[in-house]
């Protein structure tokens, strides 16, 4: 009950904060990503952390998505709710093949699984002709009851509200059987089995569960961006940072991954946009044209891989439960 | 008249070359307390992993409940109303000690709140109660072997499979375990109980089968097997004849 009134309440401050920044498209723009981060960390965290079931090819969800959307939008003039809801269903498909054939085996070969099944899907998409190749996609035109489809706030309130149906999707597994029932799976396969649990079967639930989300959120973003192409929605890239989110929030909790969104994608903005760069030029403390500033310039606004890196490490030596795992109190 | 519920019928198993599990046949009575004893290495827990469904057999047929169970899975087999310990405890370490009766009491139920009410009796009947909201992991030996029971007796099962359920614990903790056994079956579930402790099983076993390096070396009440010189033999090594 505190955590639906807990959601209730960030959701509800979220909604208004565009109210109070004003039209600035710009930090609605990082929101968008922030929420959809949030979003896919947390439909990752269905499988990866309360299953146990890492997936290192969420990309291969998030790409169906945003490529049947498009395909279907662009070619086939669909509406782009039918659209999306296509998406769920191609990536329902791929999820109950990989599922189907990898949960019968047991430990890492799922993780495995899941890289090759994302690379297939990624090749695929840059080879076949109705996916564009590698030219990709591009969508010049789309309307949905007359919304305005340029303006960045129908995105916004789209990914929050995807936010909050995986958020309590989460939450109504915590305290239900399913949920008891991954968790056990994740804690010992063989204890489980023993209970009466269907091993295959609740995990093909929870990557079902996982995989629609996230292929929802694929199809939102296509829309919202109108250009898709491999490296943009398939790359493993994508997939990384989905997990790390999730880790460094911290896995297996209900908020550890929207923490994580929260402080890294404005972190990689940051980085990304060379905003620490600017500011010591600005304030004069580092010389545009001295060795240091040069450096900055060329190399800081790609680092933000390099500093995802390193802070996972350090989470990973010294934070195990992510940075939410700080705040909880130990058993 | 006596119904049997359990019928392993020329089981073997082999791994390769390996044969763990070789043309054993016996039959467990309903509410009977059954032990399947004999020394390292007989065989015992591939022949639970066999009844539980965790290994397929090499030939032969298991029948519980009039059922051929040899095919199943080992959550099938749950369902069918049989349920197992591990000799080495497997807590569902990071989730509560209530949580984890709670999962075996799902088998039972769907719903949350019934499965918690399970639970707590569970929990008061074998006396972890004062324990509900520690982590399983964090337990000691003893209260996790206690755990495990409650976790498996969250599942009302017509048979129980406990594999050393009182390895490594003390006289006391021992005396506990084998006190709420016998509250199990006086219930009408029925016990089969793998020990190589002899002690142990003489006190509580009604029927004992006694395996040796994968084959069926004597059967009987304790009294006739604590006298039988193979099982003397098999236990002390073949040079002792006392």
């Amino acid at each position: 009950m505190k955590q639906i009134i807990l959601i209730a309440i960030i959701a509800g401050i979220a909604a208004v904060l565009p109210l109070v920044t004003g039209e600035s498209p710009y930090f609605t723009g990082v929101m968008i990503s922030v929420l959809m981060m949030a979003a896919l960390s947390s439909a990752w965290n269905i499988l990866g952390g309360y299953a146990g079931q890492y997936s290192f090819g969420h990309a291969a969800y998030f790409g169906a998505g945003a490529y049947t959307t498009m395909i279907l939008i662009t070619q086939f003039n669909l509406n782009p709710l039918l659209s999306m809801a296509a998406g769920i269903i191609i990536a329902c498909l791929i999820a109950l093949i990989t599922g189907s054939i990898v949960f019968r085996l047991r430990g890492h070969y799922f993780g495995l699984a899941s890289i090759a099944v994302a690379e297939i899907v990624r090749l695929s998409a840059l080879n076949f002709e109705f996916t564009g190749g590698a030219q990709g996609i591009l969508l010049s035109e789309v309307s949905l009851w007359g919304l305005d489809l340029n303006s960045k706030n129908p995105f916004y309130y789209g990914m929050l509200l995807v936010l909050v149906v995986t958020l309590g999707i989460t939450l109504y597994l915590r305290t239900s059987k399913t949920g008891f029932y991954l968790q056990a799976i994740r804690e010992d396969q063989d204890a489980a089995a023993s209970l009466g649990i269907n091993l295959s079967f609740y995990k093909n639930k929870a990557l079902l569960i996982s995989a629609s989300l996230t292929s929802l959120l694929g199809s939102l973003y296509a829309v919202y961006i109108r250009f898709i192409d491999t490296s943009a929605v398939l790359d493993l890239r994508l997939s990384i940072e989905i997990i790390l989110t999730a880790i460094i929030g911290g896995v297996g909790t209900l908020w550890g991954p929207v923490l994580g969104a929260v402080l890294l994608v404005p972190l990689a903005e940051v980085l990304r946009s060379n905003v620490i760069g600017d500011a010591l030029v600005k304030q004069g403390l580092v010389s545009e044209t001295s060795g240091l500033g040069i450096f900055l310039k060329e190399n800081l606004a790609h680092a933000h891989v390099l500093v995802y890196g390193i802070i996972t490490v350090v989470c990973i030596l010294y934070l195990p439960k992510g940075i939410l795992g700080l705040f909880r109190r130990v058993k | 008249m006596i119904q049997h519920i359990l019928h392993i019928n020329h089981v073997s198993k082999h791994f390769g070359g390996n044969v763990a599990v070789s043309d054993i046949s016996f039959s467990v009575d309903e509410k009977q307390i059954f032990g399947l004893i004999g020394p390292n290495g007989a065989g015992k827990t591939t022949l639970f992993n066999c009844i539980s469904g965790f290994y397929p057999v090499t030939s032969g047929d298991i029948i519980f409940d009039n059922k051929a169970i040899n095919s199943l899975r080992p959550d099938e087999v749950c369902h069918l109303g049989m349920a197992r310990t591990w000799q080495r405890v497997k807590p569902l370490g990071s989730l509560t000690v209530l949580e984890n009766v709670m999962v075996g009491a799902f088998a039972i139920t769907n719903a949350t709140r019934e499965a918690e009410e399970i639970a707590i009796e569970q929990l008061g009947s074998v006396g972890l109660i004062d324990y509900a909201q520690k982590a399983a992991g964090s337990l000691s030996i003893g209260l996790k072997k206690k755990l495990e029971l409650a976790r498996v007796l969250a599942t009302r099962p017509k048979m129980l499979l406990l594999d050393e359920i009182c390895g490594g614990l003390n006289h006391t903790e021992t005396e506990t375990i084998l006190g709420i056994i016998r509250d199990v079956r006086n219930k009408g579930a029925t016990i089969v109980f793998i020990e190589h402790d002899m002690k142990a099983v003489t006190a509580i076993c009604d029927w004992i089968v006694v395996l040796n390096s994968g084959e069926k070396l004597a059967e009987g009440r304790p009294e006739e097997i604590t006298r039988n010189p193979e099982v003397i033999a098999a236990y002390l090594g073949g040079g002792y004849n006392a």
